[in-house]
């Protein structure tokens, strides 16, 4: 899931101080799994405005709303015309969503009141560590299921470097060697053979970006559907 | 000298505890101060952020849960 956290407070009242009529919007995806940004946040930073706004004697009106997602028009495109009565929205989405919801509100000002931080995994009730960096040329199934261009700091891939003590990386002793990981993961597997092979440098073409993905058989099928229906018209 | 400030308290207390002292404390016409706005719940352990700041939004100066 993508994971973020909730912007201080005062900096999400400086972001909305000029408006009258604010919409906090929630996605219930994501970042409601992480407690940043879901339902019960919207209501928890409503009630904080409402009462920051209640002791600087300003009168705003907030509109608390939750979609299921901001990355997908489909959810987004219920709630444009209620959006359409409020002087701005904030957005407790993750970047993504922040930017779909401000494209189809345009030119209405979509505030992000999330950091979006990483792609990642639940540890335990209230902890999240990254897993993923989207480098689009997935090595996982080489190293035994974790990743080290995502859980080493230096990103090798003929680890593990001399900064490994005792299975924790030199970075912080609360951080494990991926390395070591690595290791122990594959002797379990029975496969510490694949150490012997040198990797060669990883091409970081495939992380380029602004990224872009096309279904083309989706995309044809759709195409073809239309043409049918005109064609009937 | 205007009025002191009389601050409005609402209390969140559990009923198998704190809400059963308070009411004993009733039953033993002992008085506690009528600024103090109990609120039973079943178990302290369904309070949540949200009852406390709905609480201040709607005029409490203090907020106090006992369970």
């Amino acid at each position: 899931m993508i994971v973020g956290e909730r912007k201080p407070l005062n900096e999400i009242k400086e972001k909305v101080k000029d408006y009258k009529k604010l919409l906090i919007l929630g996605c219930g995806t994501c970042v409601a799994v992480c407690m940043a940004g879901g339902e019960k946040e919207v209501e928890l930073l409503a009630s904080q405005l409402r009462i920051a706004n209640g002791l600087d004697k300003k009168e705003v009106e907030i509109k608390e709303a939750t979609i299921q997602r901001q990355c997908d028009k489909e959810y987004i495109e219920p709630i444009v015309e209620l959006a359409k009565k409020y002087d701005a929205v904030l957005s407790l989405a993750c970047g993504a969503g922040v930017q779909l919801v401000a494209d189809m509100l345009e030119p209405m000002p979509v505030i992000p009141g999330l950091n979006t931080r990483f792609i990642g995994i639940a540890e335990e009730e209230g902890k999240w560590s990254e897993r993923c960096r989207a480098c689009g040329n997935c090595v996982l199934g080489e190293y035994g299921g974790i990743c080290p261009i995502t859980r080493c700091p230096k990103s090798i891939l003929n680890g593990p470097c001399g900064g490994s003590q005792g299975g924790k990386c030199e970075t912080s002793k609360e951080r494990d060697c991926a390395w070591a990981l690595i290791y122990n993961r594959l002797a379990k597997q029975g496969k510490l053979e694949n150490l012997y092979k040198v990797a060669p440098p990883k091409d970081f073409r495939t992380q380029d970006f602004p990224a872009r993905q096309v279904n083309e058989n989706y995309v044809k099928a759709t195409k073809t559907e239309e043409k049918e229906a005109t064609a009937k018209k | 000298m205007g009025e002191a400030f009389e601050p409005k308290v609402v209390a969140f207390c559990c009923h198998y505890c704190a809400y059963s002292a308070a009411d004993l404390a009733g039953s033993m016409r002992m008085e506690y101060s009528p600024n103090v706005r109990v609120v039973k719940l079943m178990c302290t352990g369904k309070v949540d952020t949200i009852h406390l700041l709905k609480a201040i939004e709607d005029g409490a100066d203090a907020v106090f849960v006992a369970g």
